[in-house]
């Protein structure tokens, strides 16, 4: 019988899963948003991951959970989103040394030792500054999708400061950057510059190597991949699926805790 | 892991409470008894020379121990919010405004407040908040104040400081002889020196039994037992204390006993306890084995007092206070406590309440990283404000941590 392993990311936005074989291959990942119950969210996404590739839940030998909601799920072990990105990470990019992941609501920065173990982290988990939840309000404020805004940072001509890292009183410079006629585009390149010096200045405490890979759904946008880019002064990785490389990495801890 | 681990109380606690509930009650009633025996009674901050108002019997309360005690009787808040309502910043130090906010509303307070002082002693080697929160007491309480200023030391103490400290010191003595109505009697400060450095030795001793693998404590058990040091530090009662409390250590050292049910991880502590929350926020690492063997707060109070003229010895121990002290003696403590206690990791606690404490932390971490090859945590909150404690985020930096030094 052949033989599976299960990553769940249970985020506060949104819910990861990814499926690997013996070999370590990704068979299949879904991702859903996770609402109330990240938990139940996992357990639809996984039962249609199974289905859609016609296995038996017998055959998922090993699960890992990871991510906020780690914890409800009834995983084999619940490891710390950390370790998970790290492991995820290291396994697709063996050059990897610093991750720089920003998801729904927090951000971070690991450094990596060769190897993929984890040397030194440094998170911002307070508020909300600098996260995916910034440019969802932010992007709101400017009636605009998120998806969009990496387009529109592209078209800017002068980036319009955001100086408020607080997200509520960085709406509200939004509006009063509206109200001064600025452009759309000039006022997201603000707000993409404002999450990257945030970023840039966490890397600062574990000190930036390269090569530097940029993780998380917000390493889908852009916009922030370039601003990030220029703050740091070095070029970014991103992985083909930022958003599922925890999921990733916890699959890959199933399959290793599992084997031993 | 997984499974709850106990908290392992030391017999001694019952002795410890015994102790510290007849401090407060005397201080309590001490309209009743100290007019009448010319004892006044003074607000002081951790880092005042207590001996030297020991030698004119001045009963003193420490406003900062009283605010880890509303912290852990959850009363923090509250008071917070009374001195924020009154126009106090929310951003200064949570032990002063939840005082500040205890004598505004004494009937919220633990033990409805603090008694009235009759003067307030600020000493500003931990910190400058100090200054201004008794200033604000005493144009309160209409007391008088009294200021000893400590230069910050860059590098080893000078003898321009200790001089310059030293004149204080003979300048509260002409107050205090003013104010008591008692003659400075140098006998009688040598005597309350000695009494404090047989505390301060054996709490050296104690804490130094930490370095046995297993530790027979633990961080919570070192916050706890440290209250005599600070309180009652230069009495007999404190000396007894410690000397109890040292033979159950050895014993469990003897034993080899661990202070959890199993050691498996061993760590530094550095900045005050999170009051608030202590139980819970040290279990997230007792449940995984993780001990901390060693803190450099509690470590503030093993500083014996030199031999010599008791007057100069005090000047230079209250000088050289090490939250007076530069980021690197502060680095080469953290270097030396790892090294000594043979510790896995250190965790810092980044403090909102106490800057001076908490703003260099993040220079003196890269620094012991360096050095030492282990790694190091911050985790942000408070010592005493419940409202800075991000349980999920906390949880989520500690395990990842942990998970770093388990593999
Ligand atoms: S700022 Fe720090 S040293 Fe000063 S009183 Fe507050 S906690 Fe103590």
């Amino acid at each position: 019988m052949a033989k599976f392993y299960l990553g769940v990311d249970i985020g506060s936005l949104t819910t990861k899963i990814v499926l690997i074989n013996d070999a370590a291959e990704i068979v299949g990942r879904a991702t859903g948003r996770s609402g109330y119950s990240g938990k139940e969210i996992a357990m639809r996404l996984a039962a249609g991951l199974l289905e859609n590739n016609g296995l038996k839940t017998s055959e998922v030998v090993a699960t890992v959970a990871t991510g906020y909601g780690r914890v409800t799920f009834p995983a084999d072990r619940e490891i710390s989103e950390i370790t998970c990105q790290a492991r995820g990470i290291a396994h697709l990019f063996n050059r990897a040394r610093t991750v720089i992941d920003i998801g729904g609501q927090d951000s971070k920065v690991i450094k990596l030792l060769p190897g993929g173990k984890v040397a030194d982290f440094a998170m911002n988990d307070k508020c909300a500054a600098g996260t995916g939840r910034f440019l969802e309000v932010m992007a709101g404020a400017l009636e605009v999708k998120v998806e969009e805004l990496g387009d529109l940072a592209a078209r800017a001509g002068e980036s319009c400061p955001i100086s408020s890292i607080c997200t509520v009183f960085a709406e509200s410079e939004i509006i009063s950057h509206i109200s001064a006629g600025k452009s759309k585009p000039d006022i997201v390149a603000g707000v993409c510059d404002s999450v990257a010096a945030r970023v840039t200045s966490m890397t600062a405490r574990t000190g930036l190597e390269q090569e530097v890979v940029f993780t998380g759904g917000v390493a889908r946008n852009n916009g922030v991949v370039n601003a990030l880019a220029r703050h740091l002064g070095c070029t970014l990785s991103v992985p083909p699926e930022p958003e599922i490389t925890a999921a990733l990495g916890a699959a890959l801890s199933a399959l290793g805790f599992s084997k031993n | 892991m997984g499974q709850q681990r106990r908290y392992k109380q030391l017999e001694s606690t019952a002795q410890l409470k015994k102790l510290i509930t007849r401090y407060y009650a005397l201080s309590r009633y001490h309209r009743l008894w100290g007019r009448p025996l010319k004892r006044p009674l003074a607000w002081v901050t951790s880092g005042a020379p207590v001996e030297l108002l020991r030698a004119f019997k001045i009963h003193s309360v420490y406003p900062e121990q009283y605010g880890a005690l509303c912290s852990t009787s959850k009363a923090t808040l509250g008071l917070c919010q009374e001195a924020e309502a009154a126009g106090y910043s929310p951003d200064l130090c949570s032990y002063a405004t939840s005082n500040i906010g205890s004598v505004l509303k004494a009937d919220i307070a633990p033990m409805k407040g603090l008694p009235k002082p009759d003067l307030v002693v600020a000493c500003n080697n931990i910190c400058g908040t100090v200054l201004k929160w008794y200033e604000a007491l005493a144009r309160h309480f209409q007391v008088p104040l009294i200021v000893i200023d400590t230069p910050f030391l860059t590098g080893d103490m000078t003898d321009h400081a200790k001089e310059y400290v030293l004149e204080q010191f003979k300048d509260l003595i002409s107050q205090m002889e003013k104010l008591t109505g008692r003659n400075f009697n140098p006998g009688e400060l040598g005597k309350i020196s000695d009494l404090s450095n047989e505390a301060v030795g054996l709490w050296k001793e104690i804490r130094g039994l930490c370095r046995a693998k297993p530790s027979p404590l633990n961080g919570p058990d070192l916050f706890i037992h440290m209250a005599p040091i600070v309180v009652l530090r230069g009495t007999r009662e404190a000396a007894d204390y410690y000397r109890l409390l040292k033979d159950e250590v050895k014993k469990r050292v003897e034993r080899e006993e661990s202070a959890l049910e199993e050691e498996k991880i061993r760590l530094v502590w550095d900045n005050i306890a999170i009051w608030s929350n202590m139980f819970k926020f040290f279990k997230m690492f007792s449940e995984r084995g993780a001990c901390f063997v060693t803190d450099t707060y509690t470590g503030g109070w093993s500083m014996e007092i030199a031999p010599g003229d008791p007057l100069e010895s005090l000047a230079a121990t209250y000088t050289e206070v090490f939250l007076n002290r530069s980021p690197e003696f502060r680095a080469k403590q953290i270097i030396d406590l790892i090294k000594e206690f043979k510790a896995d990791g250190f965790v810092m606690h980044s403090n909102r309440s106490c800057k001076p404490y908490s703003l260099v932390q993040e220079v003196i971490r890269k620094r012991v990283m360096q050095e030492t090859g282990v790694p190091g945590l911050v985790v942000e909150a408070d010592m005493a404000d419940p409202r800075a404690f991000a349980e999920e985020p906390i949880r989520n930096r500690v395990q990842a941590f942990l998970e770093t030094l388990s593999d």
